[in-house]
């Protein structure tokens, strides 16, 4: 496998896991698609055996992984909030020890 | 030689409270590197961080098990990071993230081939470079094989490892769970790696996914680490000639702190029972085979 089939192929792979319609184009018939996306012979075939379960299961935790990562950005000022209030909590209780002792 | 095993979590806003009451029995903290990325404030805030523990630094967007040439912008930031902080290593995935103008949005695992190797190695050296310093680089879980691969995980790893002379952050949960799902044997897939390139391990929990034909483990960091991980653990100890350090993640689904820190404790012990066993004494529990096997049975 050269290096530009590789290529191709991370992006194939990559346009499974992120786009549903052309994983269920793909899933339908696995090795015309491939051979649209310009992949070698030898990887059409390893195509056609892949693994459909994990495939899905793979795109779907993906999803999931952006989904929370645009909730996290919009929550992120407040975390924030909550670790400088930590320290200063820590900081306070530690004062307080030391005069205390 | 005498091994200093520590063990530490990974930092996260939801945790810090916890974290910073408790730094007598946390040795050392690992830092998510993008969170630090483009805000000033919060690196100065991390800097005071790490003058208060021993900190790592953990990559998890720069992609670098691909043919795709890693970001000369995303390594920029990782260096600023490492350079401010200083901190005594930084880490990044064997994942692909990014294909052309696709986000895949997580850490994706490529297909297991020599050009993927070739490419990562090249990968690497530009991020050392770059950094200042090798990344140590971690197995990560995945719910597919991916197609096309020439070999299966293990050789992979250990093939990529030796052509980048990089060590391994060697994710015990990840290895679990690929093990399980594609049909190895964890011990065994333990017993192929190359202990004397781990340095840092990192363990976790996850969950069954799936319907009852085809059930799977998801990594997904809510849950903890399952008793095969730290079974693992001690057959790490048993064989690993370099001490370690253990970061527990957990990425949501918190407990109290005092659940967290029994776990870092079981780390210890988990790795001291490797340590006894490597020096002569004979291990009290049944090795990792033995207790999936049991595992699975009583699924």
């Amino acid at each position: 496998m050269s290096h530009n089939e590789t290529s191709a192929l991370e992006h194939f792979l990559a346009k499974l896991y992120v786009d549903g319609d052309a994983r269920e184009r793909f899933l339908a018939a696995p090795a015309t698609e491939a051979a649209r996306a310009g992949l070698s012979k030898e990887q059409c075939r390893a195509l056609e055996k892949i693994d459909r379960v994990g495939l899905e299961m793979a795109a779907r935790s993906f999803g999931h992984k952006r989904a929370s990562k645009e909730m996290a950005a919009t929550s992120d000022l407040s975390s924030w909030r909550r670790v400088i209030r930590a320290f200063l909590r820590v900081r306070i209780f530690g004062v307080f020890m030391r005069r205390t002792q | 030689m005498k091994m200093h095993d520590r063990v530490g979590v990974g930092w996260r806003p939801e945790l810090a409270s916890g974290i910073l009451a408790n730094l007598d029995r946390i040795d050392v903290l690992e830092v998510i590197a993008e969170d630090y990325f483009d805000d000033a404030a919060r690196l100065r805030a991390l800097k005071t961080l790490a003058r208060q523990a021993p900190v790592v630094v953990h990559g998890v967007s720069l992609g670098m098990a691909s043919t795709t040439r890693v970001d000369s912008k995303r390594l920029d930031k990782m260096a600023r990071v490492v350079n401010q902080v200083e901190p005594e290593a930084w880490s990044e995935h064997l994942s692909f993230v990014r294909a052309g103008d696709i986000d895949i949005g997580h850490l994706a695992a490529p297909p297991r081939t020599s050009d993927i190797i070739e490419a990562t190695a090249a990968n690497l050296l530009t991020a050392q470079a770059a950094v200042g310093s090798m990344p140590q680089m971690e197995n990560i879980a995945t719910l597919i094989d991916p197609p096309a691969s020439e070999r299966d995980e293990p050789a992979w790893l250990g093939e990529t490892l030796a052509c980048a002379n990089a060590c391994l952050l060697l994710d015990l949960h990840n290895l679990y769970a690929n093990a399980i799902n594609f049909g190895l044997d964890p011990g065994d897939f333990l017993a192929r790696l190359p202990a004397e390139r781990i340095h840092a391990v990192h363990i976790s929990g996850g969950k069954w996914i799936g319907d009852a034909s085809d059930r799977r483990i998801l990594d997904d960091h809510l849950h903890d680490p399952p008793d095969p991980v730290y079974d693992l653990l001690t057959e790490l100890a048993v064989k690993c000639p370099n001490s370690l350090t253990v970061i527990l993640e957990r990425d949501g689904d918190y407990p109290p702190i005092k659940h967290l820190l029994a776990q870092l404790d079981r780390a210890r012990s988990a790795m001291a029972r490797g340590r006894a066993a490597n020096a002569g004494a004979t291990p009290s529990r049944p090795s990792v085979s033995e207790r999936c096997a049991a595992l699975e049975a009583a699924k």
